[in-house]
Formats: structure tokens, C-alpha cells, sequence
């Protein structure tokens, strides 16, 4: 028998025609005439294991049984709070690993440590950059802060620019302003070193604009592009507008760039020989505003004209909504979702907190139609193999870094590699139509997904003497009755999914754990492991089922979503 | 970085029981009754995206043109002396030797200034406009191949594959599917990174799908995983018996790419469409060196593309498939005739698009672009051929498509362009410009544009043309930076001179283009309004 029909026989066929599924499932129409209603206010329904788990899943990355339970216990309102709670940002990133580099020791952290004209530090201060990078949101706790420095980062889009000290600088001020004003954010940006860099900003000068940050300001960071509606005007913006922010943003250039000078620190600076003087006049788009005279402080003023448009807020709410809800945003969205988020922000000048946990603690938020169509990007996928299954990393934080870079390694074959999205418009799943989040998932990127949840359960990674691998006895532990076959099934399916395992899925599940054999016999196999479990049979017996377990329910399409 | 690094370590381990999704496979009745597309062909279009926006006017140089570059782009432009000589009217960059043989035995055809009406110089948006061939202001979610593809299978991915179509319709090298590929239903290409590792995978499936996005995501996931699975075999079965002869050049991005292709194609794979990409044309600052501008980011593209389209011609031959394969280029624009300080361009508007392999016509088609005395900053190369002209004339040619129906496909305003020609014949270089380019007179009607008078001019000119027969002539005035002004004439017209006014009383003085096609040339000319 080859193995379709193995399993056509053991998971039997499905009782929808595929027609059917398929066609829902892939035509956009439906799912127009499918989204929800409920809009913008307080979400007042129960909150239970499953709404907790909804809420972090999509504020943070991969969250565990326990810090789900504690959501649960404290409310929907404490855990905002707490999401929300004021975080200091995180040690910086230490060398964990070069004994060749001159201006740090082992231990110390290089982010204002001068490079060297002998050795090449580059590599490993890149290393440690992404290693910290994905330690950070290993600990992150019970904060929106990690995923907020993700969402700047595939917003504001920065990459290829090989200092990672600027690296480092850029992605600290994201975390400084996680759910802060984001209009202040724009000015730091604007003029932030990796940036000007990044888009050119360094070689716009009054001889010689370069537009390409003022495009991509207007087009892709603040107020979008609407429709052409006449030669050279989208709406919001006109193209003589480009030219004309492009020499408002002309002077600014970066400081500090690889230097091997121990004074000099990365930086940006205004020179007012390269800067255009002459008048700059914005078109109607912008009240036909006129910037002149100003020098350093035109960029500032630039953004504030900007801002003044409410057209940025809600700009900037879909792409809030796409990173936490859903893909689709339709004419009732934007009316009871995207329009109500904008007000507040503009209410609130710009800051992002208040619209923001409106947005969380909404009545559409927890929708049962907004409950697991996400799927997950590489990186949350990744962290809730890791941190949902509770693998262990070392306490020494040298060790500790090795593994993290390990894991970072995996993210440019999954398509989701940290501080190099493919474009300034960053990850295609947040603005491709009509794929948006299926974008992350084809023939290259699911056998990865596969293989690494193996991985983790079945090898683990080694470095030195330490393995960080899933331990599943362990993790059963936390759960609240494991020794009932079939609540143990729903209870990691409560963990892992979306929704609940159907009765269905529970039988298939059961097969791996206890195949041929009576739901009683998991109970006594686990028993007797209880009793015992220095015993070393007893307790690989149990063990490698709950290993197979895990694998069926890890290589499910259900634990892609979120 | 190589993902096998970290990965491969599992594959040893994994000799657990494999599941599969409970969907099954069944084969399913024979195909459609209505085709109109030739199933039992077995040609091969091989697409090479060239990502970021290739700046044309320094990789097929326009000799004519080139004082006007001078003033124009002056750090950037490559020395007259230095570029390749192929003919009294075009150079190619110095770092397409490749090319230049290509060119040279007659299997390279350039198109000149592909574009379309209203330039969108954002990457994203006309990156998306190439992909689905819609017009400047239209959003379509299905990419041009998806809708060809989805005339014969419009219920895939359901139950596909099948008995009669066990291989993948199109194939995009590398992590993300092709937006070209976009159907109604789903992508009709399968990415692939490696086709010679390839595993199959697992998952539960159960029975109930909610009628919610959530159940639509699921579907979606549980389709992917079923059809990853039933197409891994025979993808790696055409990996295991397919076989590459010539030499690649070592470290060339572009180059393993295609030697995957020409792998899967002589493995006997029957996938009618690949489509591969080269990034990082996108050259706002450091197209070229600073005081070199021979050196870059620029040239090493240019070399890259150049060395891995040779090789892979050359391996079509050895491996005799020479006349099953074409290839094309194309990106999302041009770059401005102005050059910045940095070295760099800016997003601009046309630029040539290549055309590859045994059964083309040869040469140039079009003209050269016409570069003004003095191109405004915002200026870029005003478009000649409509690029879904291109599209259609390859769907024509290649594909057998009906006309008509490439006007469903495409746009009604389609017009055959003659840039493939059947196998078989002796074919050589035309010796271009001294003839006009490929048509079939007994199909098509010509023009023989007559300029315009006068020129420059301060409110009016006139515009005059000659149709060798009746046919349709569309003529539109379009201005510096790809902004259509009006259409002037959009209708069939009786063969005989036609003289059409433009009035530009109420335009700002500037450079203006005017572009006239039919059936069989599509021709663009510089015109200029003074005060």
C-alpha cells in the first residue's frame, strides 16, 4: 500500500467535498461576504483559556501553558496592563565568542566599541546582534514589546547596511518607542544613521536630490499612496511633492560608520552646505505649505505637515490590524475597525497605546471569525515551537547566545530573516494581494516548518555539553489532568491551536499516543511512570509517545495558525 | 547562508511513521473538453525577472543618441570605445560579451522601451502591474500566466495533479511564488528551492472545515501540504534523470537557477513555465565606481545576467532543446536619462527587454530611444512597445493562443508584435535598422511615420503617418515622465496618409512624445514645446 491510501484509510475521507472547501477557501468574494461585524468596542464575553490564548499568541511570541493560565486568572484588562507595562530595554549584545577582538572582552558588549583597522569584527558583532536579537524575544514575558519591534522593523524597513552597531541603534529606538508616538518615531527615523544609509538619505544634497527616502516616506512609512487620480497625483500625495521633500530632507548624513576612531559614536548630523535653501513648495495635497529657512529643523517640520492628514492614521491602522488580526479589510473594517482606531490615534497625537489596546480589547479582536486565520510567520513560528513546548535555554549567557544564533539560522531559509527583509516595503505577507499571510507558505517553506519541530523534538541542538531539545515529560507536568488520554490531546490542543481538537482529531492523536489500545493503558503507562521516574524504561516508554504526539500535532496546518 | 547548515541534521532521524493529510488523491476525469490552448505542446518559457528596475540606457546603448547621454549622465555613462560593437547604431555594456555572441549567432532578440501608459514609479505597484498586465490605474488580483493557464484549469488547485497533469503548470526557483503565476483559484506555480531535496510531509487532516476564514486558511494549508506532496515525486523523479552539459559559470546566482531549469526540462518535466530572478537592480547610488564607470553594481549584473543566459543557451543546445526553450527578461521599469551625484539612477520609466533562444527573430525590434538635448530631472525613457504587446505576441507564438482570446487575457487594445518565429528556417541577424522590423504583410499593415511639423513648436504641430493598409492605429501623446497626455487616434483607418493635430496651447513647455502603434510596428518619436 503506498502511503496515500494508508492514510486515506486511516483518517478515512472528508465528508465536504473538496470542492467545495477549495473553492471557499481560495476565492476572495467569500471571503468579503464573510468578515465580521462587531467593531471597535470593549469586548465584554467571557474570558477564558482560549480568549487569553488568543490575546497572547497574537501580542507575543509562542506563549506557554502557564502564562496563558495566569492571563486567564487575572482578566482581559490585567493583562493588558501588563502587555503594555513599561519594559527597560534588554542588556545590550555582548561578544559571547571572539577572543580576537581587541576593544571588547568576552563578556562585554561592543555596541560602542570602535572597529579595528587588524581584525575584521564584523562577523561576530553580527552574530551576536542576531543572537541577542532572538534571545530577546525568547524572554520577552508577557509584553507586546517584541512584537512591536518586529512590526517597525518590517514598517520602517531597514536592511543590508553592515554596521551592526547602526544595527543596533535603529532597532533600540523601535523598542523605545514599542507603543509610543509614532509621529516622533518618524522624525527619529527620518534622521536615524542606518536609515540614511539605508535610503540614501546620506547622498541627498542640494546639488543632487536623492528621492528615495521621500518616497518611500510618503509612499510606504506615513500617508500611502491612494489612487492616481490625474498625472502625478495619488491622492494623498502628488509627485512634485517627492521632489520637493526629498531637498526639505536634503543635508543629513550619518556618523561613525564602521569607525575605528574609539570618540567618534554613531550618529547623524546636519550639514548646511549640502542642505537646498531655496523655498519648498508643497503641492494642494498639503495646503500648498511652503518650507524654507529652517535648516535643521525642516525635516521635523516636514513630518508634522505630514501628520496633520488624518489619512496617516489610517494608514498606519490597517498595517497595525494586518500585524494583529487579519488580512482582509473590506468597507466594514474600515468603517467600524480602521476609522475608530485612526480617531484615537489622532486624539491621542499620534501615540500608539490607546488605539492599540482599543484594537486588542475589542468586541472584534475576539470575534470567533478573527480566531486563528493568521498564519504564522516564520518567526512566530519558530518561537512557539521553542517557547510553547518550554525548551530550555542555559543560564550562562555566553552559552546561551550560541544557541540563539543557532536559531537564528534557520529564519533566511524560512523566509523570514531578521534585519533583512526583501524590500523597503518589507515582508511581502503584510501587503501582497491576494495571498498576504499565505505568501509564507509553498513547497520550500512547509517541509521546513516539518523539519524543524523534528528537529526539537528528536535531536535538539548541541553545543557543548548542553542540549536545548523539547522534553515533553516535563511539559506534560504543567498540564492541569495528563492522565487522561483524551484531555491530555485537548489540553496541548488548547495549547497549540487555535481552536479545540475535534473528536476526531482526538481519535487520530490517540492513535500515535496509544495506537490499537484502550484509553486506560495511557493512564496506567503514565501511572506507573509517576510512581517511579527514576526508572529509566518506564520513563522513555512514556516519553516517546508523547514525542509522536507531539509530532503529529506540531505537523498539523493547525499549529501554523494563530 | 545554507539552511542546511542547521536543518539536514534531521533527515537521518526521521524514520517515524509518515502521515499524511486524509484529503487523498483522486484521479479525476479526463481534461477539460473545451480547450483552446494546445495541451500536447511541449515548449518551455523560461522568465527571468530582473528585480529593482535595470537601467537600459547603459546596457543597450543607443549610439545615435550618445552625446545627448554625455550631458545627460555624464559619472555613469560607459565610454563610447569601451562598449561592445554590434552594430553602427547600438553598443553593449562591456560586460555582456556573453550577449554580444548570442547576438552574433542569431539567438537574442532586444525589444526596445518596454513599458506602459502612466509610468508608476513605486517597485511594488508596477512590479505588480508587470505580473498581472494590468493597465497603470487597474488592480487585478490574477497574473497574466495565471489567467492563460486558468482558460484550461479553472478549477485548480483542486484535484490537481491528476492522471493528466502530473506536473507542476509553472515553476518559480526560489522561496516565493511567482505573482505571474496568480490564478483565480490559486498560484499555478510551485516554488522550489532545491528539486533535488525534496521531502514528503506530514499532516493530520480531519474531516469538518468551519465555514470561516479560519476553516479558508486551513483549507489553504491543508491544499499546499497534499499538493507539495503528490508534486515532490515527480519533480524529483526529473531532477534524478535530468541532466545539464554545459559549463555554468562558478558563483553565479542567476546561473544555478537556470541549471535547474535546464536539469527539470531534460528530466522530462512538463512544466510549460519557469520563472527565475535576479535582484538588486534597484541602483539609486554605486551603479558604477566613481571615476570607473565600467566598474559597479551595475556591470557585475550585467555580467551575471550576460555569463548565466549564455550558459544555459548553450546547455539547451547540447542537450538538443534548443528549440523547445525561449527565455525573456523583464523588470518593473527603466531608470531616469538623468544620472544622480551618487553614481546612481533614479526609478524611471522604459527599457529594452530580452529575448532568447532558437525560434525568435533575431536583432532589434523598434528603435532606438530618443534622448532630448535636455531631459528634464524627472525625465525617463519614453515607452515604444506596450510590454503586454509583448506578452500577448509570446502567447501568440508560443503558447498558440488565439488572438481574441489574448485580448480577453491581456487588453483589448492588443497588437501582435513578431518577435518569435517558427523553428526550422535559417535564421540571421536582420540587419536592422536598414529594414523595419519582423512583420507578416500579408497580415499586418504598417506605418511609415513622417515626423511631426513643425518641431519644435510652440502650440500646435502636426502629426503625419502613412498606413500601408487599413487597420487600427492607436496614437497618444505621452509626456517626459510616462504620463499619457491624450489619445489622439484609437480606430481603424483606411490605408493612405493621415495627418492628426496635437494641440498643446494649454501645456507646459517640455519634452513630449508621441507614440503610434499598429499591427505589425509600434514606433515613438520626441517632440518638444519651446515658449
Amino acid at each position: 500500500m503506498d502511503r496515500r491510501t494508508t492514510l486515506t484509510t486511516l483518517f478515512g475521507r472528508n465528508q465536504k467535498s473538496s470542492t467545495e472547501n477549495i473553492t471557499q477557501a481560495l476565492s476572495t468574494s467569500s471571503m468579503t461576504e464573510m468578515t465580521v461585524n462587531s467593531g471597535l468596542e470593549p469586548y465584554l464575553g467571557p474570558f477564558e483559556f482560549e480568549q487569553a490564548a488568543h490575546l497572547l499568541r497574537r501580542s507575543t511570541f509562542g506563549p506557554t501553558y502557564a502564562q496563558i493560565k495566569a492571563s486567564k486568572d487575572q482578566g482581559l484588562e490585567a493583562t493588558v496592563n501588563q502587555l503594555f507595562e513599561f519594559k527597560p530595554s534588554p542588556e545590550p549584545p555582548i561578544n559571547y565568542s571572539s577572543q580576537n577582538d581587541p576593544n571588547v572582552a568576552i563578556g562585554e558588549t561592543w555596541i560602542n566599541a570602535p572597529y579595528s583597522t587588524t581584525v575584521n569584527l564584523l562577523a561576530y558583532r553580527n552574530q551576536s546582534l542576531r543572537a541577542w536579537t532572538i534571545g530577546n524575544m525568547i524572554n520577552e514575558g508577557t509584553s507586546i514589546q517584541e512584537k512591536m519591534v518586529l512590526f517597525w522593523h518590517n514598517h520602517f524597513v531597514t536592511a543590508e547596511v553592515n554596521d551592526p552597531k547602526f544595527r543596533y541603534k535603529n532597532i533600540e529606538l523601535f523598542r523605545e518607542f514599542a507603543w509610543g508616538d509614532f509621529k516622533e518615531l518618524t522624525k527619529r527615523v527620518t534622521v536615524d544613521p542606518t536609515m540614511l544609509r539605508y535610503l540614501n538619505g546620506r547622498q541627498n544634497t542640494a546639488v543632487s536630490p536623492n528621492e528615495n527616502y521621500a518616497r518611500e516616506l510618503l509612499e510606504l512609512f506615513t500617508i500611502g499612496k491612494g489612487e492616481a487620480v490625474g498625472q502625478g497625483d495619488y491622492t494623498n500625495y502628488t509627485e512634485d511633492d517627492v521632489v520637493q521633500m526629498a531637498r526639505v530632507l536634503t543635508g543629513w548624513q550619518d556618523v561613525g560608520f564602521g569607525t575605528i576612531n574609539p570618540d567618534l559614536e554613531v550618529g547623524s548630523i546636519f550639514r548646511p552646505n549640502r542642505h537646498d535653501n531655496e523655498a519648498k513648495v508643497l503641492s494642494h495635497r498639503f495646503d500648498n505649505q511652503v518650507i524654507t529657512d529652517m535648516g535643521a529643523n525642516e525635516y521635523a517640520h516636514l513630518i508634522d505637515i505630514i501628520f496633520e492628514k488624518d489619512e496617516v492614521a489610517r494608514f498606519i491602522s490597517r498595517k497595525l490590524y494586518r500585524w494583529f488580526v487579519y488580512y482582509v479589510i473590506n468597507d466594514d473594517i474600515e468603517a467600524n475597525i480602521i476609522e475608530p482606531m485612526a480617531q484615537i490615534l489622532i486624539q491621542n497625537d499620534y501615540n500608539i497605546q490607546p488605539a492599540l489596546e482599543a484594537l486588542l480589547s475589542s468586541e472584534h479582536f475576539f470575534d470567533m471569525l478573527n480566531v486563528g486565520p493568521m498564519i504564522k510567520n516564520p518567526i512566530d513560528f519558530l518561537m512557539s515551537t521553542l517557547k510553547q513546548t518550554e525548551v530550555e535555554f542555559p543560564n550562562n549567557v555566553l552559552l546561551a547566545n550560541r544557541f540563539w544564533w543557532q536559531i537564528f539560522r534557520v529564519l533566511p531559509a524560512m523566509q523570514m530573516e531578521y534585519y533583512n527583509p526583501p524590500s523597503v516595503a518589507g515582508w511581502k505577507a503584510y501587503y501582497q494581494e491576494p495571498m498576504f499571510y499565505r505568501m509564507w507558505i509553498n513547497s520550500t517553506t512547509l517541509p521546513l516548518r516539518q523539519q524543524l519541530s523534528n528537529l526539537m523534538l528528536f535531536d535538539g541542538v548541541v553545543q557543548g555539553d548542553f542540549q536545548i531539545i523539547i522534553e515533553p515529560l516535563e511539559l506534560v507536568e504543567s498540564l492541569d489532568d495528563p492522565f487522561d488520554p483524551n484531555n491530555l490531546i485537548k489540553e496541548f490542543g488548547n495549547l497549540f491551536f487555535p481552536n479545540s481538537v475535534t473528536d476526531d482529531q482526538v481519535d487520530i492523536l490517540k492513535e500515535i499516543l496509544i495506537p490499537g489500545l484502550p484509553d486506560f493503558e495511557w493512564t496506567v503507562e503514565y501511572g506507573n511512570y509517576i510512581a517511579d521516574p527514576t526508572n529509566e524504561d518506564k520513563k522513555v516508554a512514556v516519553e516517546n509517545k508523547l514525542k509522536f504526539l507531539l509530532q503529529g500535532m506540531m505537523s498539523m496546518p493547525e499549529f501554523y495558525l494563530s | 547562508m545554507k539552511r542546511r547548515n542547521f536543518i539536514k541534521a534531521t533527515s537521518a532521524a526521521m524514520t517515524l511513521p509518515i502521515l499524511v493529510n486524509g484529503m487523498g488523491v483522486q484521479a479525476i476525469a479526463k481534461s477539460s473538453l473545451f480547450s483552446s490552448l494546445n495541451d500536447d505542446s511541449d515548449r518551455v518559457l523560461v522568465l527571468i525577472q530582473l528585480n529593482g528596475g535595470n537601467d537600459g540606457l547603459n546596457m543597450i546603448v543607443p549610439l545615435d543618441q550618445y552625446d545627448k547621454l554625455a550631458n545627460a549622465r555624464s559619472n555613469i555613462l560607459i565610454p563610447e570605445s569601451s562598449l561592445l560593437d554590434v552594430n553602427d547604431l547600438v553598443g553593449f555594456h562591456p560586460a555582456m560579451t556573453g550577449l554580444k555572441s548570442l547576438h552574433d549567432d542569431g539567438n537574442l532578440t532586444i525589444v526596445q522601451s518596454v513599458g506602459y501608459a502612466n509610468q508608476n514609479r513605486s517597485h511594488f505597484r508596477s512590479t505588480d502591474i508587470w505580473n498581472t498586465a494590468s493597465e497603470a490605474n487597474e488592480f487585478l488580483t490574477t497574473g497574466w500566466l495565471g489567467r492563460f493557464f486558468n482558460e484550461d484549469h479553472p478549477t485548480f488547485p483542486e484535484n490537481y495533479p491528476n492522471d493528466d497533469y502530473q506536473d507542476p503548470f509553472a515553476i518559480t526557483i526560489g522561496s516565493l511564488v511567482s505573482e505571474t503565476c496568480q490564478g483565480i483559484g490559486g498560484n499555478y506555480s510551485l516554488a522550489i528551492n532545491d528539486p533535488f531535496n525534496l521531502n514528503p510531509l506530514a499532516s493530520v487532516g480531519i474531516d469538518e472545515v468551519p465555514d470561516t476564514p479560519y476553516g479558508e486558511e486551513l483549507t489553504f494549508l491543508r491544499t499546499s501540504i497534499e499538493q507539495t506532496n503528490a508534486y515532490s515525486e515527480v519533480i524529483g523523479d526529473a531532477a534524478t534523470l535530468g541532466n545539464t552539459m554545459a559549463t555554468y559559470p562558478d558563483g553565479n546566482r542567476l546561473g544555478e537557477q537556470l541549471r535547474n531549469v535546464a536539469t527539470l526540462i531534460s528530466g522530462g518535466l512538463k512544466t510549460k513555465v519557469y520563472i527565475v530572478s535576479l535582484g538588486g537592480f534597484d541602483t539609486h547610488a554605486n551603479q558604477t565606481v566613481d571615476g570607473n564607470p565600467l566598474n559597479g553594481a551595475h556591470a557585475d549584473l550585467l555580467n551575471i545576467l550576460s555569463d548565466a543566459i549564455t550558459a544555459f543557451q548553450n546547455d539547451l543546445k547540447l542537450l538538443g532543446l534548443e528549440e523547445r526553450v525561449m527565455g525573456m527578461t523583464f523588470s518593473e521599469f527603466g531608470r531616469r536619462i538623468r544620472s544622480n551625484a551618487s553614481f546612481g539612477t533614479d526609478h524611471g520609466d522604459a527599457a529594452p527587454l530580452l529575448v532568447f533562444g532558437n525560434c525568435i527573430n533575431p536583432g532589434f525590434i523598434g528603435e532606438n530611444p530618443e534622448i532630448p538635448d535636455s531631459p528634464g530631472v524627472q525625465d525617463g525613457v519614453a515607452m515604444q512597445h506596450d510590454f503586454r504587446d509583448v506578452y500577448g505576441s509570446v502567447l501568440v507564438d508560443w503558447f498558440e493562443v488565439e488572438e481574441e482570446k489574448v485580448k480577453d487575457l491581456l487588453y483589448a487594445d492588443f497588437q501582435y508584435i513578431s518577435i518569435l518565429d517558427p523553428c526550422g528556417g535559417t535564421i540571421t541577424p536582420n540587419d536592422w535598422p536598414n529594414t523595419p522590423s519582423p512583420y507578416n504583410p500579408n497580415k499586418y499593415s504598417i506605418v511609415i511615420d513622417h515626423g511631426n511639423f513643425p518641431n519644435p513648436f510652440r502650440e500646435r504641430t502636426n502629426i503625419e503617418f502613412e498606413l500601408e493598409k487599413e487597420g487600427f492605429v492607436g496614437l497618444s501623446v505621452f509626456n517626459g515622465s510616462g504620463q499619457k497626455i491624450v489619445d489622439l487616434v484609437h480606430k481603424t483607418l483606411y490605408a493612405g496618409k493621415h495627418q492628426v493635430k496635437f494641440d498643446a496651447s494649454t501645456l507646459p513647455p517640455g519634452n513630449y512624445y508621441y507614440h503610434i502603434q499598429t499591427a505589425g510596428a509600434q514606433r515613438t518619436k520626441l517632440m518638444v514645446k519651446v515658449r
